[in-house]
C-alpha cells in the first residue's frame, strides 16, 4: 500500500519535471501523496479485515488526475488538490462515524428524503452553468452540486429500502408464480422515487445523472427481486424514454443527432465529441508524450472529456492502464458486496460499486462515442470539488462495510 | 455472504462486460481509425502540432538569411528576409515553395525527428538549412526578368548544386499573404506569378536543343566537325518544311558552321540521320523527360512519340528543338551541364547542409552521378563548337575579354507570338564551373533578348570567384 503510494508521488513529481515546471511547483502536487500516506498510516490494520485495496487503487486514480488537471490549468490541479485533502479527511471522518454499518439502516427515510429536498432546492434556486442548473451556493465563492451528493444518499435510501422490504417485495414475488410485476404497495415507492430524480435531471438537463441514477434504479430492482424480467423491462423502459426525451427536449435530440452523426454538424453540436475522437486517434498505441497533446481543443477538458486528454496524451497503453484501474476498483467493490456479511451493508457496497463503475462506463462510453455524451464526472480524475468529496465519502462507507465481511476468497 | 451474494456476482459480470466493450471501442478509435481520423479535414491537430514548432532558418551558401521565422499570436509563422528575389523558393506559406518541400527538416520531423533533444529543450524545434543558392547571382537574375516573363537557372556542371534559380513574375510572400484580397488577386493574376518557370515551365527549346541533336550525330559517329551540309533557306525533310533564318540559304556548310549559325535545315538532316530509336535512348540517357527532383513541384520534360503517324515530320522538326519537344529551364540547364561536364550527367540539387540548432551539421548535399550520356570526347568537341557560337556566331554579345565562354542560343518560335528568347551557356569554357540557362517568353530572338540576362549573371558568378 504504501510503495504503490510513493509509485503515484514519483510518478507525478517526474511528470511535472518532464512539463518544463519548476520542482517546487510540482512538488506541491505530491501533497496528495503526502496525504494518502497519512491517511494509510492513520488506518493502519485494525484487526477488523478491512479492505486495504481501495486506497491504493484510489491514491494512483488521484495522482495521475492532479497530473493531468496540471497539464490542462495548473490552478485547477492546486484547487484539487485541496479538495483531495478534504476528501481524504471526510472518508477518515466517515470511516469512523460509521463504526456499526448496519445502524445507517435507520437514516434510510431521511437520506432519501435529503436527497429530494436537495435535487429540488437546486431545481428551485440552482445557479445555471452552461444550461444546466446542477450548481447551489454562491456564485464565484462557494458552489457545490447537490446531484453527487444526492448519489450518494439514494445509495443509502434504496439500501436501507431493499434491506428492509427485500425480503417481503421477494415474497410477492415468488408466491405468485404467473405474475411478473410484483405489489405496487412495495415497489410503488421504489418506482416513485427514482421517477422524482429522474424528472428533476431531466428538467435540469443533467443526462449522465439521469441516466447514472436510472441505472441504479435497475440494479437495485434486480438486486431486491433477483429476476432478470425487471432488469429487461427497464432497459426497454429507458431506451423508450431516451427516444421520448430525444423528441420533446431539444436539447436531449441535439446531445443524440450530435452522437449519430457529428460531422453534420462538426463546427457546432458534434464538435466536442469530434474533438474527442480526433484526441483519441492523436494518442495512438503510445500516446504523443506528457505535455504535447491539444487538450485546449476539447471543450470542458478538466471535467467531462479528461478521459480524451489522457487518451491523447498516453495513449492506448495510458488508457488500458486507467480503465483497468477502474475495473479493479469496481471488481474490489462488489467483492466486498459480495462478502458482507448484513444484507444493508452487502447492498450499501453493491450501489455505491454500481454507481462508480456505471459512472466511467457512462462518461467514458460518451467520449468514445459508444453512447451520447452527457456531462458527468470521471471518478477521483475529473476536476470538481464536491465529486472529489463525495467520492472520498463513498470510498469511506465501502471500506467501513468492509470491516468484518468475510475474508476474500481465492477466487474472488 | 448475504442472500443477494449471487445477483452481485451477476451485476459485478454486466459491469465488467461493459469495461471489455469500452477496451474493444478504445482499440478501435486509437488504433484501427486512427489514420483516417488524423486525417479528417475538421482535424487541425497536424497544422497546430506545427505552429507549435519553432521551424528552422533556411540561408543561401553565402551566409544570406532567406527564410526566418516570428513568434505570432498562433505560435510560429514564416518571415521572408529577401522578399521578391527568393519567391518561388522560400514559397509564401507552410504548403509552397521549400517550406513545403523541406518541411521534414524545417519542422524536425520524419527522419530529422529527435523527440529526446525536444524533451530536453522544452521548445521543439527544426533544423536549419544552407542552399546551394548564391544570393549575388539569384538577386541579379530577379533583377534583370524584373518586368519580363521567364526563368534564370545556375549551375554548377561539377556538382549539380543550383547556383540560382529565378522565375519572374516574382511576388512578394509577405504581401500576398497579407490580406485576403491581396491573396486572391496573386491567384487570379493571369501573369501566373506563383508558376515556378525555371522548374514548372514547359516550352519549345528552339535551337538551344540543337547542342543535343549535335552531340547525339557525335557521340554515334555519324558526323564531325567538319562534316559538310548543303542549306538552301528552305527544304523538305522528312516531309516536314524547315526554314532556315537566311532565307536565301547557307550554301555549301561544315556542321561547326551550321551550329554557331544556328542553321535549322542542317540539323532536321542531322535528326533524320540520327534515327527515331538513338534519338529517344539519347533523351533518356539525358535524363531529359525526368522530373528534377529537387523538392520543389517540377515538370517532366515532353518529347513527341516518333514512332507515330507524324513521327518522321516531327524527328525533324525536334531536330531543332521545334515541335512537340517541351522542357523546362532546368533541364536546359541540365543538357548545358552534361556537356560542360564531360558527358556525365548530374542530378541537380538545392540544399548545401541540414544544420541542428547547434550548429551541427545533420545531412549534406552532395554530387550523384547519374550516368554518361555522352563520351568525354563528344562532350569536348562539343564545348569546342559551342565556343565558336560566342567567338564567331549568334553569341557573339557573350565575348568576355577574361574567359572564354561557352553558349548556344535560341529563338523559339511560337504560333501567332513574338517567340521565346533562349541563351545557355557555361564557363570558362576549358574548366567549365558555371551553367547559365535563360528563357525570356516572347520576347525574340535568344542572342538580343536573353543574352544580356545570361552574361551579367554569369559575370556576377565569375566576379566572385575571382
Amino acid at each position: 500500500m504504501l510503495t504503490s503510494t510513493l509509485v503515484a508521488t514519483l510518478g507525478m513529481v517526474l511528470v511535472c519535471l518532464a512539463q518544463d515546471q519548476s520542482l517546487l511547483r510540482a512538488l506541491r502536487v505530491t501533497t496528495v501523496g503526502a496525504g494518502f500516506v497519512i491517511t494509510s498510516l492513520i488506518l493502519r490494520p485494525d484487526g477488523r479485515g478491512r479492505d486495504t485495496h481501495l486506497l491504493p487503487y484510489a491514491s494512483l486514480l488521484c495522482g495521475l488526475g492532479v497530473v493531468l488537471l496540471w497539464r490542462i490549468a495548473p490552478a485547477l490541479a492546486s484547487k484539487q488538490v485541496v479538495w483531495m485533502v478534504l476528501g481524504l479527511a471526510a472518508l477518515l471522518a466517515t470511516y469512523w462515524l460509521v463504526d456499526d454499518v448496519a445502524g445507517l439502516a435507520r437514516w434510510k427515510y431521511t437520506a432519501g428524503a435529503l436527497a429530494v429536498a436537495l435535487l429540488g432546492v437546486t431545481m428551485v434556486l440552482g445557479i445555471e452553468v452552461n444550461g444546466a442548473r446542477l450548481w447551489l451556493g454562491i456564485r464565484d465563492f462557494f458552489v457545490f452540486q447537490p446531484g453527487e451528493v444526492a448519489k450518494v444518499l439514494m445509495c443509502l435510501f434504496l439500501a436501507g429500502y431493499v434491506a428492509d422490504k427485500g425480503p417481503i417485495i421477494r415474497a410477492q414475488v415468488s408466491f405468485r408464480p404467473g405474475v411478473v410485476l410484483p405489489g405496487l404497495k412495495y415497489v410503488g415507492p421504489l418506482i416513485l422515487m427514482v421517477m422524482f430524480c429522474l424528472a428533476i435531471f431531466v428538467m435540469q438537463r443533467d443526462l449522465g445523472a439521469a441516466a447514472l441514477f436510472f441505472g441504479l434504479f435497475v440494479a437495485v430492482t434486480y438486486l431486491a427481486t433477483g429476476r432478470k424480467v425487471y432488469a429487461l423491462l427497464s432497459v426497454i423502459l429507458f431506451l423508450a424514454g431516451m427516444v421520448a426525451a430525444t423528441r420533446f427536449f431539444p436539447h436531449v435530440s441535439v446531445r443524440v443527432g450530435a452522437w449519430l452523426n457529428p460531422w453534420a454538424d462538426a463546427q457546432g453540436g458534434g464538435y466536442q465529441i469530434l474533438q474527442s475522437l480526433y484526441s483519441l486517434a492523436a494518442g495512438g498505441v503510445s500516446g504523443v508524450g506528457m505535455g504535447q497533446g491539444f487538450p485546449e481543443l476539447l471543450p470542458a477538458a478538466g471535467t467531462d472529456m479528461i478521459f480524451s486528454v489522457a487518451a491523447e496524451e498516453l495513449g492506448l497503453a495510458g488508457t488500458f492502464a486507467l480503465l483497468l484501474l477502474y475495473v479493479l476498483v469496481t471488481a474490489r467493490s462488489y467483492s466486498i458486496a459480495w462478502r458482507a456479511r448484513h444484507p444493508y451493508g452487502a447492498l450499501l457496497a453493491a450501489c455505491l460499486a454500481t454507481v462508480f463503475g456505471l459512472q466511467t462506463l457512462v462518461i467514458v462510453g460518451g467520449c468514445l462515442r459508444l453512447v451520447p455524451l452527457t456531462g458527468i464526472t470521471l471518478p477521483f480524475v475529473s476536476y470538481g470539488g464536491t465529486s472529489v468529496v463525495v467520492n472520498f465519502i463513498a470510498l469511506g462507507l465501502l471500506l467501513a462495510v468492509s470491516r468484518d465481511c468475510l475474508p476474500p476468497s481465492p477466487d474472488a | 455472504m448475504t442472500e443477494y451474494a449471487p445477483q452481485i456476482r451477476r451485476l459485478l459480470a454486466l459491469i465488467l462486460a461493459g469495461f471489455g466493450l469500452l477496451f474493444l471501442v478504445l482499440t478501435y478509435w486509437q488504433v484501427l481509425m486512427a489514420p483516417r481520423l488524423a486525417a479528417d479535414p475538421n482535424n487541425q491537430r497536424q497544422r497546430l502540432r506545427l505552429q507549435r514548432i519553432k521551424p528552422g532558418r533556411a540561408y543561401t551558401v553565402d551566409n544570406q538569411l532567406v527564410l526566418d521565422r516570428q513568434r505570432g499570436e498562433k505560435g510560429w509563422t514564416a518571415v521572408y528576409p529577401q522578399g521578391r528575389d527568393f519567391c518561388h523558393l522560400t514559397g509564401y506559406n507552410a504548403q509552397s515553395g521549400l517550406q513545403k518541400g523541406l518541411s521534414d527538416a524545417l519542422f524536425g520531423q520524419g527522419v530529422y525527428a529527435n523527440p529526446w533533444r525536444d524533451l530536453l529543450r522544452g521548445q521543439p524545434q527544426g533544423n536549419d538549412i544552407v542552399l546551394t543558392i548564391n544570393a549575388a547571382a539569384q538577386k541579379v537574375a530577379t533583377e534583370e526578368l524584373e518586368g519580363k516573363r521567364g526563368a534564370v537557372v545556375a549551375l554548377d556542371p561539377t556538382t549539380g548544386a543550383v547556383l540560382a534559380l529565378v522565375s519572374a513574375p516574382a511576388y512578394d510572400p509577405a504581401l500576398v499573404t497579407s490580406t485576403t484580397d491581396e491573396y486572391e488577386l496573386f491567384r487570379l493574376d493571369p501573369q501566373s506569378p506563383e508558376l515556378n518557370r525555371a522548374l514548372q515551365g514547359l516550352y519549345a527549346p528552339g535551337s538551344v536543343f540543337k547542342v543535343f541533336t549535335a552531340a547525339v550525330a557525335l557521340d554515334l559517329g555519324l558526323v564531325n566537325p567538319r562534316t559538310e551540309f548543303t542549306c538552301r533557306g528552305r527544304e523538305r525533310v522528312n516531309n516536314a518544311t524547315v526554314v532556315c533564318r537566311r532565307p536565301a540559304g547557307h550554301g555549301t556548310l561544315d556542321l561547326n558552321e551550321a551550329f554557331y549559325d544556328s542553321c535549322n535545315v542542317v540539323f532536321a538532316k542531322l535528326a533524320a540521320q540520327i534515327g527515331i530509336e538513338n534519338f529517344i535512348s539519347y533523351g533518356k540517357r539525358f535524363h531529359l523527360l525526368d522530373q528534377a527532383d529537387l523538392a520543389l513541384p517540377s515538370a517532366a520534360g515532353r518529347m513527341y512519340d516518333f514512332r507515330g503517324f507524324k513521327g518522321k515530320v516531327a524527328l525533324a522538326e525536334a531536330g531543332f528543338g521545334q515541335g512537340a519537344t517541351m522542357l523546362s529551364p532546368l533541364q536546359v540547364a541540365r543538357l548545358t551541364a552534361a556537356i560542360a561536364n564531360r558527358g556525365q550527367v548530374l542530378q541537380p540539387y538545392l540544399v548545401e547542409a541540414v544544420k541542428s540548432p547547434e550548429g551541427v551539421v545533420v545531412a549534406r548535399g552532395q554530387a550523384k552521378a547519374l550516368g554518361q550520356a555522352v563520351s568525354p570526347a563528344t562532350a569536348a568537341t562539343l564545348a569546342g563548337m559551342m565556343e565558336q557560337v560566342v567567338e564567331r556566331g549568334t553569341g557573339r554579345g557573350m565575348g568576355m575579354s577574361w574567359t572564354k565562354v561557352a553558349a548556344k542560343t535560341g529563338s523559339a518560335e511560337v504560333r501567332g507570338k513574338e517567340p521565346h528568347a533562349w541563351f545557355t551557356c557555361f564557363a570558362p569554357a576549358d574548366a567549365p564551373r558555371y551553367v547559365v540557362t535563360v528563357i525570356v517568353e516572347h520576347a525574340g530572338s535568344g542572342s538580343e533578348m536573353a543574352l544580356p540576362i545570361a552574361r551579367r549573371v554569369l559575370a556576377t558568378l565569375l566576379e566572385q570567384s575571382r
